[in-house]
């Protein structure tokens, strides 16, 4: 168990290395934004992964907390690139 | 309507806190009878008897879900484990043929929850304008797909005050 | 008994990290950005949610908690993904080769109100 949960986790960081490569190499701002909403998602993974390795479910409170930030992050500035205002 | 709210929100505050202690579940009632009176949301007539019909469709509705969430993830898998990358993206017109806003726009969560379909834009009458990743199949059974989710949709929500 | 759930929860992460790595080559591999949105939906909707699943069958702390996070994420997905789709469509990124476009017709026309500036 516990070697798979790390094998797991490696994988994920090396997902997260290639999203931050996509944010930074982005063909355009939407292509961007994308890449920083994979960004969260991988994140929240790693934090599910510790939360496994630990055996400590504070993390999926952190995790929680992500979510709902890294939602409101993508929809606030996709709307802001759509309508270039803000509310 | 608002007596579900308060229970909804109860429950969420029991699951989230994971503590069957009394004080807890007063706290939470508290939480939830607070927030409901804050946000007032405004009370759909629902009567008793359709209850068990509700349940029924949305268990089917989920199953449906399910079925075309885990057969989406397996067809975009499967492209994006070939090499020659065989997609043929479009964008088609589906009409989500309900009337109330709230069945078009679960609708078209639907379909978007599902891999390989993306709503971008809900135009004229529900008309929704879906992003595929593969138009292989015939539009008229885009339209079967949808009118499926129409049908359960509207058996699913509590009839709109008029 | 525990043996049983171990190795749901292990077939689970194991299925996770697979369909996040999915989810990745997808985005590296697709042509643009709305093709590309349905690679990511992958990640966040399977990769996450398999994994909160072991978390549920291992974790019996944080069963609630993740029962919660699995339902928000189901629910926000599609939102993110009809929000970024809408925003790229709205400024103008062009598909990369569609074999029919519906929405042509109403290009040149303003889409609602999102051209005319609001008070």
């Amino acid at each position: 168990m516990l070697s798979t949960l790390y094998l797991t986790l490696g994988i994920y960081v090396l997902l997260l290395i290639l999203a931050l490569w996509r944010v930074w190499r982005g063909e355009n701002a939407i292509d961007r934004l994308i890449g920083v909403d994979l960004v969260t998602v991988l994140t929240l993974g790693i934090l599910v992964i510790l939360a496994l390795i630990y055996r400590d479910s504070i993390f999926i409170d952190v995790a929680l907390g992500l979510a709902a930030l890294g939602f409101i992050t993508t929809i606030a500035l996709a709307k802001h690139i759509a309508d270039e205002q803000m509310f | 309507m608002q007596l579900w709210m308060i229970f909804g929100l109860w429950l969420v505050y029991l699951a989230l806190t994971s503590n069957l202690e009394f004080s807890n579940l007063v706290v939470g009632l508290l939480i939830a009878l607070g927030l409901t009176a804050l946000l007032r949301p405004s009370p759909y007539p629902l009567r008793l008897q359709r209850i068990p019909g509700m349940a029924w469709a949305l268990l089917r509705y989920g199953i449906m879900v399910g079925k075309d969430v885990f057969l989406g993830g397996l067809q975009v898998a499967r492209f994006t484990l070939d090499p020659k990358l065989p997609i043929h993206p479009a964008v088609i017109a589906i009409p989500s043929g309900a009337e109330a806003e709230l069945a078009t726009a679960l609708s078209a969560h639907t379909i978007t929850l599902s891999p390989g379909a993306v709503v971008i834009e809900i135009g004229e009458q529900g008309m929704m304008y879906t992003h595929t990743l593969d138009v292989t199949m015939p539009d008229e059974a885009y339209f079967k797909m949808q009118r499926q989710r129409r049908d359960l949709l509207t058996r699913i929500l509590p009839s709109p005050p008029t | 008994m525990d043996a049983i759930l171990q190795i749901i929860a292990i077939f689970a992460v194991i299925s996770g990290a697979a369909f996040s790595i999915l989810g990745l080559l997808g985005v590296i591999r697709m042509p643009d950005v709305y093709t590309r949105l349905h690679a990511t939906g992958k990640v966040g909707v399977f990769g996450v949610v398999f994994l909160l699943i072991a978390a549920i069958v291992w974790l019996p702390a944080g069963r609630g908690k993740a029962l919660m996070l699995i339902l928000f994420l189901l629910l926000a997905g599609p939102v993110t993904a009809h929000a970024l789709a809408s925003a790229a469509y709205r400024t103008g990124i062009p598909f990369a080769r569609p074999i029919r476009d519906d929405l042509e017709h109403l290009a040149s026309a303003p889409l609602n109100d999102a051209d005319t500036p609001s008070a």
